[in-house]
C-alpha cells in the first residue's frame, strides 16, 4: 500500500519536474525571443511532431534520430555509472570512446571477416583495447595512490594525440583532401534497425541489452556488490575482507570496455569512414547521464533519452526560431537542475508518508485492541 | 507544580521519518532549570530523535516546544544554538584533520582583522579560557584524529559551551568512555550543574543514571512512559519500565574448558609516530573455549594491540599468530580467511556502509560464499534468508532488511555489526566494545551469545572500556599498563579495587606470573 503510493509519487514527481523545468525554460524564451510560441513548440514537441503545410504528424525520422543519438551515450553513461559506483572519478570514458571508434574502424577497414561476424569482432576488439587502457589510471591509483581524476583527464589528451598521430601518418587516405581513413568494408557496418537516414542501428538494441546486463552485474553479482560497497565506504569494505584494489581496477576496466563498445558501435553505425579529429564529447555526456540516473544502470536509457530529446528540441529551436544559442544552454541547464533536484516536492512526499503511517498505526492499534479482548 | 519551573517543555511531540517510521508518538518531555535529567529507553525508543528535534536537526511532525515558557519553532541547529541549546551527538561530529581549537571555533571562527583568515591564536586562547573556566582540560593544538575518545567528548562539550549553550544535551556520552573517564566526566557535569547549566543525559547504564541524575524520563517504543525522581526508583524498576521485564545482567556462565591455543601473541613491540612506546613486550595467548578480557585505562596499548591483530598497524618486532600462522603484514582479507572476525571500536567507519541496506551490511564478509551464489549470480533467496535470520537472532529493530543502515538507531547499528561478526563461524573473535550503546535487554542477549560461542569452542578476545563488562564476561583477564601486561588473572577472583591498582600502575605481578598468560 505504501509502496504503491510511493511509486505513483515517483511518476508524479517526474512529470511535475519536467513541467516546472519547462516553465522556467519558457520564461527565458519569452524574455529573449520575438516568436516565443514557435520557439517553444519546437523545443517541446518539435522532436516528435513535424509541422509541414499546416499539417502536424508524428515525425518518425526525428524520433529515430533521437534513439540513434542515445547509442553512444547509453554506453558512456553505463561506463561512468560503474566507475562512479566504486567512487572512482575516472573521466577517461571520453578518450576510450575515441580509441574504441578508431580501433573498430581499423578492423572494419583492414580485416576481412565474414559478414555478420565482422562488426562483432570490431566491437569486441575495441572493448578489449579500451579495457586495457583503463588499467593505466586504475593501477596507478591502486598502487601509487595517484588521483584517477587527474590521470584520466590527462590520459584523454594522450589518447587523442596518439589517435591523431596514427590517423595522420599511418592510416590516412592520401587521395582525400581532408584527413580521414579509407572507407569501412560493407561487411563491417552495423546494420540498420529501420529504413531511412536516421542511423538507428542494431547498436540501439545492443545498448538496451547491455544496460540490463550491467544492472544485473551491479545488483545481482558479488563483484557488483563489492564495487558498490567500496564506493559507499572503502574502510568498511577493506575490513570486511574485500579485495578493494582489485575491485577498483575491475570497475575501471569495465568502464573502459563499455566506452570502447560505445565508440565502435557509433562510428561503424553512423559513418562510412573514421572522421573524428577531436574528443567526441560522449564521455562528458556520460557523466551527466550517470548523475541523472543516480548511478543506477537501469535508469541510464531513460536519462539518455531525456538528454537526447532535450538536445534535439534545442537544436530544432535554434534553427527554426530566433532564440540565441547561448540561451539554449541556459534553458538546458535549468531543465537539468530541476530534474536532478533531490528535495523537489519532498514536502508533499512527507505529507503522504505521515498520512500512510498514521493510518497504519491506527489499524495496528485497533488490531491490538481486538486481540487484547 | 508551576509550568514556569521548566526551562524546556516539549508537548505532544510526534515524529514520522520520511521512511515512514514513527520514532516519537505524542511525547511529553520537560526539564527543570539546573537539573540533570536522564532520558532512557531501549534501542530505537526514540531518544536521539526527540533530542534532535530539540536541537533543531529534525522537524517534528506535530507538537510544540517551549523554552522558558516561550513557544519556539526550531528550523535548524543554528537557531537552537542561538537560543542556548547545545548537543553532543551519539556519533562524534568533529573534523578529524583539524586541531582541537579549530574544531571548537568551527563555523563561528574568530577572524583576523582582514576578515579573511581564521585567527588561530584567538581560537587557541578561547579554547584555553573555556577549558579553564569549566575544568574541561583539552590540548588546543592536538589534531582531533590523534586524541583519545575521552578528550573528544570534552571537545564536543566545549564546542557547545563556547557557543553559549545553557541547556546541554549529551547523547550517550559515556558509551565510549572508560570508568575513569566517566568518573571525570561526571565530576565536570556536576560542576556545570552547580554553575546553573541544565543537562539532558542519555545513557543505557542504569548505575550511571542513579549516580548522576535528578530526574528520569523513560521512553518506550516512541512514547514517554513516565517521569520519576531518580532517588525514588530502583534500577530494577527502571529496567522493567523500559524493557517490560526484569533484566539480569549477572551472567551465570558454565565453566570454561580451554583447548588448543588459537591466538599467540609473542613479544610485541610498537613505538608510535611520536616515539612513545605503546607496546613493550606483550605476550599472551587465547585458547579455544575461553574468553580473555583486556582491561586497562585507555591509551595503555590496547588500541595498538587490536590494530596490529587486525592488520591496521605493523609491529616493530614480535609476532602474532592464529593457528600457527603469522598475521603480521597480512591484508584483512587474508586475516578473515584464517577465521578471525572483528567487532571494531569505530562502528561508523569500519563497521557499516551507511547508505547501504541492512542486508548488504550483514553479508559483507561472506558474500563470496558458495551458499550465496549460483554461478556468477547471487542467490537472492539465500541472501534474504540469511539476513532475515540475523535480524531475528539479534533483535535488530527495523522495518525490513532493505532499510538503510544509517537510518537505524545507534544501538541497532551496533547490533547489525555484532550480528555479522558473531555469525561468520570464526575461530577467533576480537570484540572491541561489543555492547557499546546497546540497551540493557540487548546487552544481555549479546553477552549470552558471546559466552555461548566461546563454550562452543571459539576463542574470544574481549577489549572493553566497560570494566564491569570485562570482569563479568572474562574467564581470564589481562590488565595492561604502559604498553605492558601488568597482571594476568585466571582465578576469577577480581574486583574493581584490585583492577584499579593494576590499571593505574600501582601494582604489577612478577614476570613469572605474567608469563602464565602465554599458556606455554
Ligand atoms: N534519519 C532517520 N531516518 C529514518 N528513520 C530513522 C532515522 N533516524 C532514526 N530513525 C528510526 O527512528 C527510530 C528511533 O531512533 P532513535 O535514533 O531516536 O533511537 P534511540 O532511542 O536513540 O536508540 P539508541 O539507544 O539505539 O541510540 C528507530 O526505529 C530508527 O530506525
Ligand atoms: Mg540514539
Amino acid at each position: 500500500m505504501r509502496d504503491k503510493r510511493m511509486v505513483l509519487f515517483g511518476f508524479v514527481r517526474g512529470a511535475a519536474a519536467i513541467v516546472l523545468a519547462l516553465a522556467v525554460g519558457a520564461i527565458f524564451i519569452f524574455l529573449s525571443s520575438d516568436e516565443p510560441f514557435t520557439a517553444l513548440r519546437y523545443l517541446l514537441i518539435g522532436p516528435f511532431v513535424s509541422f509541414h503545410g499546416g499539417v502536424t504528424a508524428f515525425n518518425t525520422q526525428n524520433f529515430y534520430q533521437i534513439l540513434a543519438a542515445m547509442i553512444p551515450t547509453i554506453f558512456t553513461g553505463l561506463a561512468v555509472c560503474v566507475m562512479f559506483s566504486a567512487n572512482q572519478f575516472n573521466l577517461a570514458a571520453e578518450g576510450c570512446v575515441l580509441v574504441g571508434g578508431f580501433v573498430g574502424s581499423l578492423i572494419g577497414i583492414y580485416a576481412n571477416i565474414a559478414t555478420g561476424w565482422h562488426p562483432v569482432i570490431c566491437v569486441l576488439v575495441s572493448a578489449v583495447v579500451c579495457g586495457l587502457i583503463m588499467l593505466i589510471p586504475s593501477v596507478l591509483k591502486v598502487t601509487l595512490g595517484a588521483s584517477e581524476m587527474v590521470t584520466s583527464l590527462m590520459l584523454n589528451f594522450v589518447l587523442l594525440y596518439i589517435v591523431l598521430h596514427f590517423l595522420n601518418y599511418h592510416f590516412a587516405d592520401r587521395s582525400k583532401g581532408a584527413t580521414m581513413t579509407f572507407p569501412f568494408l560493407d561487411s563491417a557496418k552495423i546494420p540498420s534497425l529501420v529504413s531511412g537516414t536516421s542511423k538507428l542501428t542494431w547498436g540501439f538494441v545492443v545498448a538496451l541489452i547491455i544496460s540490463f546486463l550491467v544492472w544485473v552485474f551491479m545488483y545481482r553479482t558479488r563483484w557488483g556488490y563489492a564495487i558498490r560497497m567500496i564506493g559507499i565506504n572503502e574502510s568498511f569494505s577493506l575490513y570486511s575482507g574485500m579485495n578493494v584494489g582489485r575491485m577498483i581496477i575491475l570497475s575501471s576496466v569495465i568502464g573502459g570496455i563499455l566506452s570502447g563498445m560505445g565508440g565502435s558501435l557509433e562510428v561503424l553505425g553512423r559513418y562510412n569512414t573514421f572522421v573524428w579529429r577531436e574528443l567526441p564529447g560522449y564521455g562528458w555526456t556520460g557523466v551527466t547521464i550517470a548523475i541523472l540516473a543516480k548511478n543506477n544502470p537501469g535508469a541510464v536509457p531513460l536519462a539518455a533519452f531525456f538528454l537526447a530529446y532535450l538536445n534535439k528540441g534545442c537544436q530544432l529551436m535554434s534553427t527554426h526560431s530566433d532564440v540565441p544559442s547561448e540561451m539554449i544552454d541556459i534553458i538546458q541547464a535549468a531543465i537539468f537542475l530541476f530534474f536532478a533536484a533531490e528535495q523537489f516536492l519532498s514536502g508533499f512526499r512527507q505529507k503522504l508518508v505521515v498520512k500512510t503511517t498514521r493510518e497504519e498505526l491506527v489499524r495496528a492499534e485497533s488490531l491490538d485492541a481486538i486481540e487484547g479482548e | 507544580m508551576d509550568a514556569h519551573e521548566y526551562v524546556v517543555r516539549m508537548e505532544n511531540i510526534s515524529k514520522i521519518y520520511p521512511n515512514g517510521i514513527a520514532a516519537n508518538r505524542e511525547v511529553n518531555f520537560s526539564v527543570r532549570e539546573g537539573e540533570i535529567h536522564a532520558l532512557i529507553g531501549e534501542n530505537g525508543a526514540g531518544k536521539s530523535t526527540l533530542m534532535k528535534i530539540l536541537f533543531g536537526m529534525e522537524q517534528p511532525t506535530a507538537g510544540k516546544i517551549y523554552l522558558n515558557d516561550q513557544r519556539i519553532t526550531l528550523s535548524s541547529p543554528l537557531q537552537a544554538i542561538s537560543l542556548g541549546i547545545g548537543m553532543v551527538h551519539q556519533h562524534f561530529m568533529l573534523v578529524p584533520s583539524l586541531t582541537v581549537a579549530e574544531n571548537i571555533v568551527l563555523g563561528m571562527a574568530p577572524t583576523t582583522k582582514s576578515g579573511l583568515f581564521i585567527d588561530y591564536k584567538e581560537a587557541v586562547r578561547l579554547t584555553r579560557e573555556y577549558s579553564e573556566m569549566y575544568n574541561l582540560f583539552v590540548e588546543p593544538d592536538a589534531r582531533v584524529a590523534d586524541i583519545a575518545v575521552g578528550m573528544k567528548q570534552k571537545v564536543e562539550i566545549l564546542k557547545a559551551l563556547v557557543r553559549g549553550a545553557r541547556v546541554l544535551i549529551l547523547d550517550e556520552p559515556t558509551a565510549v568512555l572508560t570508568t575513569q573517564e566517566t568518573a571525570e566526566l561526571f565530576q565536570e557535569l556536576k560542576n556545570l550543574k552547580d554553575q546553573g547549566f541544565t543537562i539532558i543525559f542519555i545513557s543505557h547504564k542504569l548505575k550511571e543514571i542513579k549516580e548522576l541524575t535528578d530526574r528520569i524520563t523513560i521512553m518506550r517504543a516512541g512514547r514517554s512512559v513516565g517521569v520519576y525522581e531518580t532517588a525514588s526508583i530502583t534500577e530494577q524498576e527502571i529496567s522493567r519500565l523500559m524493557v517490560g521485564r526484569d533484566v539480569v545482567l549477572k551472567m551465570d556462565k558454565p565453566e570454561a574448558v580451554p583447548g588448543e591455543r588459537v591466538l599467540c601473541v609473542e613479544d610485541l613491540h610498537y613505538v608510535n609516530e611520536w616515539g612513545k612506546k605503546m607496546l613493550d613486550g606483550v605476550s599472551f595467548s587465547v585458547r579455544q573455549g575461553e574468553i580473555v578480557g583486556i582491561a586497562g585505562v585507555e591509551g595503555n596499548g590496547q588500541r595498538e594491540l587490536v590494530d596490529i591483530l587486525f592488520g591496521l598497524k605493523l609491529p616493530d618486532s614480535g609476532d602474532a599468530m592464529v593457528d600457527g600462522q603469522s598475521l603480521v603484514g597480512l591484508p584483512q582479507a587474508r586475516i578473515r580467511t584464517l577465521g578471525v572476525s572483528y567487532v571494531p571500536e569505530d562502528r561508523m567507519t569500519f563497521g557499516i556502509a551507511q547508505t547501504a541496506n541492512i542486508e548488504e551490511n550483514v553479508i559483507s564478509d561472506r558474500y563470496r560464499h558458495k551458499r550465496f551464489n549460483r554461478g556468477p549470480l547471487f542467490n537472492m533467496k539465500s541472501l534474504h534468508d540469511e539476513s532475515d535470520r540475523l535480524i531475528m537472532d539479534y533483535a535488530v529493530l527495523c522495518k525490513s532488511r532493505s532499510q538503510e543502515v544509517g537510518m537505524l538507531s545507534g544501538g541497532n547499528i551496533q547490533k547489525v555489526v555484532v550480528a555479522r561478526e558473531f555469525s561468520s563461524d570464526p575461530i577467533l573473535i576480537i570484540a572491541d566494545q561489543p555492547t557499546r550503546g546497546i540497551d540493557v535487554g540487548a546487552t544481555e542477549l549479546i553477552r549470552n551469545k558471546l559466552v555461548e560461542l566461546s563454550r562452543a569452542g571459539m576463542a574470544v578476545l574481549l577489549v572493553s572500556a566497560d570494566l564491569n563488562e570485562v570482569m563479568e564476561l572474562s574467564d581470564n583477564l589481562i590488565v595492561m599498563y604502559n604498553g605492558q601486561i601488568a597482571g594476568y588473572f585466571d582465578d576469577g577472583q577480581w574486583d574493581d579495587l584490585m583492577m584499579g591498582e593494576y590499571m593505574l600502575g600501582l601494582k604489577r605481578q612478577s614476570d613469572d606470573e605474567i608469563r602464565r598468560a602465554c599458556h606455554a
